[in-house]
């Protein structure tokens, strides 16, 4: 049940994005880029914090530095 | 409207919008950047579930919130003054411009409060996804305050979606979704949003630099810089490339900002070889620039993306704005005419024929004798033409170098969040102190290229409200001069208590910077180790 749950919801919230892209995309090119251009900053920036924790650990097992 | 308008009561109702516009943007840029940079953090927090994360979210938040504190302050003010000190333009667009702002209080600025509340308050209160939920509608909910306090300020730059009714004397609704989807309001937002992303990033980056300099919370600082300028650097290119829509957007829309913004004072048909002036000394008097430093082969490429298409100069736009402003007469003569007896049909058609300049001639109004329309006659009508032609171009000197500055502080930007990228992914940012310094130093540019962003765009529009079809010489309210001074003497008392305070508590809580923690594994439990206090509650619970 849970399952399925998620699974109509995640389509819910798949279906709007579309809708959202459809509607954005037609009428208004620079709101679409917004949505997509803050997510991926967003996304890009998490992935680079991450990376910085990946390249520490890599750091560390060298024992060249420790934060 | 046939009262005399005073002059100096519309210029101090000017200044006192442009001083409280201002003031306010000190804040709005940070409140929309930090916001999704604070998501970003916590996004991390809830996917790797280290705890150093959940710290940089609640240390980053405490600065967050003193600047949305004051900021709110400052921007409810402004709203009211559009009743008390543009009546006039309220009146006339009321029923146009008042909807995105009804909106913009009732959706998302009602949203943003509840959930930032919850954001500071909520940290034991909910799983750390939830948490999130939040903390992303908050800085949805901000971003959406400015998307509709943008589509109010892209139907001023560009109206759309509205025709005004002769009798009821006012604008009125003709398209919601030409109003919300205007190209300028569409550009602007995009640009103004990632200008509060770049503001956002350079203020962590350059206070984790100052923590690098200082050694202190070395594990927090070298995180948020390195997150900050990543954001940063994208966000950047977004600026500068919405900044660019816009200007093509605007050439279309506003001829007359385009002209000053790059001080073009004769038409050049040779567009080619057209020179992008880099340096100008613009002199309205002499119409010409004083002095210039040009580009060749630049300008028709830069604004137009393309290389045939003919800039008009300023020169020109005069000359094309006097049958505008001739058939406003016309157009406002006949209006006067209908308003007097709605029997009166022939007048109804005059006007109908000449409404579309009806905004020239309000514009005119200022020069005719007695500022009476019905006054202009063959003799004075060349001299009326003259003054109200040269008035629809706004400050050149004002709007060539107010975009000079932003633009070269958007361009210095751009470099400085690309060098801090590069050295923190190669993990070498502490090798460059002085790099370092610079970036701490560096703190005031984006709010320096907002500010003159916002002169740019507002300045540019001049000498109109509502671009063609309200001056903002006949929007203001009827105010005595004593009663502007004293209005305008306090909300800058008052406004400069709102900048001090901020600037004390953000030095002081900056300075003082994140505290030690014992907790920067794993994330133990849902809620984590400060779970149950505010952020504002941390830094005393956190002493170790």
């Amino acid at each position: 049940m849970k399952g399925l749950l998620t699974f109509i919801t995640g389509f819910v919230i798949l279906a709007f994005a579309l809708f959202l892209a459809v509607i954005t995309g037609d009428y208004g090119p620079w709101y679409f880029a917004w949505l997509v251009g803050t997510t991926m900053i967003v996304l890009i920036s998490a992935s680079g914090a991450a990376m910085f924790d990946r390249q520490d650990e890599e750091l560390n097992q060298k024992g060249i530095s420790s934060r | 409207m046939d009262m005399l308008i005073n002059p100096t009561v519309v210029e101090l109702s000017r200044l006192q919008f442009a001083l409280t516009a201002l003031y306010h943007f000190l804040f709005v840029p940070l409140t929309l950047g930090l916001t999704f940079i604070l998501a970003t953090m916590e996004t991390v927090y809830v996917v790797t579930g280290k705890q150093i994360y959940k710290e940089m979210t609640q240390f980053w938040g405490k600065l967050f919130a003193i600047n949305f504190a004051l900021g709110v302050a400052t921007g409810l003010t402004m709203e009211f003054e559009f009743g008390t000190n543009w009546s006039m333009y309220s009146h006339f667009v009321g029923d146009i411009f008042g909807t995105p702002l009804a909106i913009e209080g009732l959706m998302a600025f009602f949203m943003e409060s509840t959930f930032v509340g919850v954001m500071f308050f909520g940290w034991d209160r909910m799983s750390p996804k939830a948490h999130l939920v939040v903390t992303y509608l908050v800085a949805l909910g901000s971003n959406l305050s400015a998307l509709w306090i943008l589509i109010a300020n892209g139907f001023m730059q560009d109206p759309r979606g509205g025709t005004f009714d002769p009798n009821t004397m006012r604008m009125q609704f003709t398209s919601f979704v030409g109003l919300i989807f205007n190209p300028d309001a569409q550009a602007k937002f995009v640009h103004t949003s990632i200008a509060g992303f770049v503001t956002g990033s350079m203020f962590v980056m350059a206070v984790s630099a100052y923590y690098l300099l200082t050694k202190k919370r070395r594990d927090i600082a070298l995180r948020s810089f390195r997150l900050a300028a990543i954001f940063g650097v994208i966000s950047t290119v977004g600026v500068i490339t919405l900044g660019d829509a816009l200007g093509y957007i605007d050439a279309h829309a506003q001829p007359t900002k385009l002209a000053a913004m790059e001080a073009i004072w004769e038409t050049n048909p040779h567009t080619v070889s057209a020179s992008w002036n880099l340096i100008a000394f613009p002199s309205r008097t002499e119409q010409k620039n004083v002095f210039e430093i040009g580009i060749p082969y630049v300008l028709t490429p830069l604004l137009t993306h393309s290389e045939d298409t003919v800039i008009p100069g300023i020169k020109n736009l005069e000359q094309d704005a006097k049958p505008h402003i001739e058939n406003g007469i016309k157009a406002m003569i006949a209006l006067k005419a209908y308003n007097a007896d709605h029997n009166d049909t022939a007048a109804l058609a005059t006007f109908k024929q000449y409404e579309k300049d009806m905004g020239y001639g309000f514009l005119a109004k200022e020069f005719a004798p007695d500022q009476d329309l019905a006054k202009v006659n063959a003799s004075n009508l060349p001299s009326v033409l003259d003054k109200t032609a040269k008035a629809t171009i706004p400050n050149v000197w004002v709007e060539f170098w107010a975009f000079r500055l932003m633009v070269a502080a958007g361009f210095f930007m751009l470099v400085l969040f690309a060098f801090a990228a590069y050295y923190s992914l190669k993990n070498e940012i502490e090798k460059h102190p002085l790099f370092l310094k610079i970036a701490l130093w560096s703190v005031p540019l984006p709010w320096i290229a907002c500010e003159f962003g916002w002169i740019t765009a507002e300045n540019g529009r001049q000498p109109w409200t509502v671009y063609g079809w309200l001056p903002t010489f006949v929007s203001a309210s009827s105010h005595s001069v004593s009663y502007m001074i004293f209005s305008l003497i306090g909300f800058v008392l008052l406004y400069s208590t709102f900048i001090a305070a901020e600037l004390y508590l953000m030095f002081k809580y900056a300075r003082l910077g994140p505290q030690e923690s014992h907790h920067h594994g794993e994330e133990p439990a849902a809620g984590g180790g400060m779970a149950g206090k505010p952020a504002f509650a941390k830094s005393s619970m956190n002493r170790s």
